[in-house]
């Protein structure tokens, strides 16, 4: 047996999501078990199963260098206040 | 009070595929939770859910819109009911159960095959319905079996309990009330049985040459003489119904 990980897209521009994993001996029961388990109440129009397998997976840390970089948190709040506040002055002025 | 417009012996028809439908689907769903493991037990209830789904709908069909649906399939004498040997036996193992399921859902679409062109233009609505689900069914069925096969202890286990059910699917043909007005009537476009052939090459070429006297012709009863093991599976269908037969669900 080997194991899959199941994804669904809802009609129109959802993208597609994780919807869980099952385990399966072919990509063709895994398919059939998947449409089973995961779309019974008709949760998505489209499904990928994945074998995990064929995940690229990347090493523990390979990302954590990115966690702390606040100048690339661009949030919109922010440039949306400081243009407000430019506004105030203009108008004040 | 409305005229009916299915004669009784059109509803005999129809009830026996309603009956079928019900009967292997609730079979299926009993294996929630005990199948050979989690992702088949599901699949396997879920592919029940639909047959009972069918059988709902051709019982409403048969009962014209009466509100009086679960009376009738819970209230019904055992002689009442039309189903065949097939959906009644108790099949215990897994690899029975399975094969059943093979041999059921291989002959289910032919049936709905005959309902395309029905004069009852719900009937075609239905049929339509059902046979996308069966896709899958066939498909879920084939695709356990075909992977199974390749491991000669399950093959052996497989081919016993085919050899055991194919006398089963002969009657589930053969037998069926009602079914030369059904034709007349334009209700459906031929005889069941005559898709005999097409199941057998389907059998024949997933399992090999079967023994040519499995397919004797055995003495049916057309579907009014219950098996053995109805009672105790109508006894499980109604526990919940009669402990208060008047509730509104």
């Amino acid at each position: 047996m080997r194991i899959y990980e199941v994804f669904l897209k809802a009609d129109g521009k959802e993208e597609f999501r994780h919807a869980g994993s099952i385990e399966a001996p072919t990509d063709e029961l895994a398919l059939v078990l998947a449409r089973e388990n995961y779309t019974r109440r008709a949760e998505g129009t489209h499904m990928w199963v994945v074998d995990r397998e064929n995940i690229c997976v990347s090493e523990e840390g390979f990302i954590d260098a990115n966690l702390n970089k606040s100048h690339r948190h661009n949030d919109g709040e922010r440039v949306a206040e400081w243009r407000k506040s430019q506004r105030n002055k203009k108008s004040n002025g | 009070m409305v005229k009916s417009v299915l004669s009784s012996a059109i509803k005999e028809y129809l009830l026996a595929f309603a009956d079928d439908e019900h009967l292997m689907g609730q079979q299926h769903t009993e294996w929630i939770g005990i199948a050979p493991f989690l992702e088949e037990d599901m699949a396997f209830a879920s592919i029940g859910q639909d047959e009972l789904g069918h059988a709902s709908m051709l019982y409403a069909l048969i009962l014209e819109g009466s509100s009086e649906v679960d009376a009738f399939i819970f209230n019904r004498k055992p002689e009442e009911w039309r189903s065949c040997q097939l959906v009644e036996s108790n099949h215990q193992n897994w690899e029975e159960a399975l094969m059943r399921h093979w041999c059921y859902d291989m002959a289910e679409d032919l049936r709905w095959e005959l309902f395309r062109e029905s004069s009852l233009p719900e009937l075609v609505l239905i049929s339509e319905r059902a046979l996308k689900e069966e896709k899958y069914h066939r498909q879920h069925a084939d695709a356990l079996v075909e992977n199974l096969l390749k491991v000669s202890t399950s093959k052996s286990r497989l081919m016993k309990a085919l050899e055991g059910i194919v006398p089963e699917v002969l009657e589930l043909f053969s037998s069926i009330p009602g079914e030369t007005e059904a034709i007349s009537s334009g209700l459906v476009s031929g005889k069941y049985c005559d898709k005999l052939p097409t199941w057998r090459s389907r059998v024949e070429n997933r399992f090999g040459v079967l023994d040519q006297k499995l397919f004797a012709t055995s003495d049916h009863q057309a579907r009014t003489k219950r098996h053995l093991d109805f009672a105790p599976l109508y006894g499980r269908i109604r526990e919940v119904f009669l402990l208060d037969p008047k509730a509104v669900w």
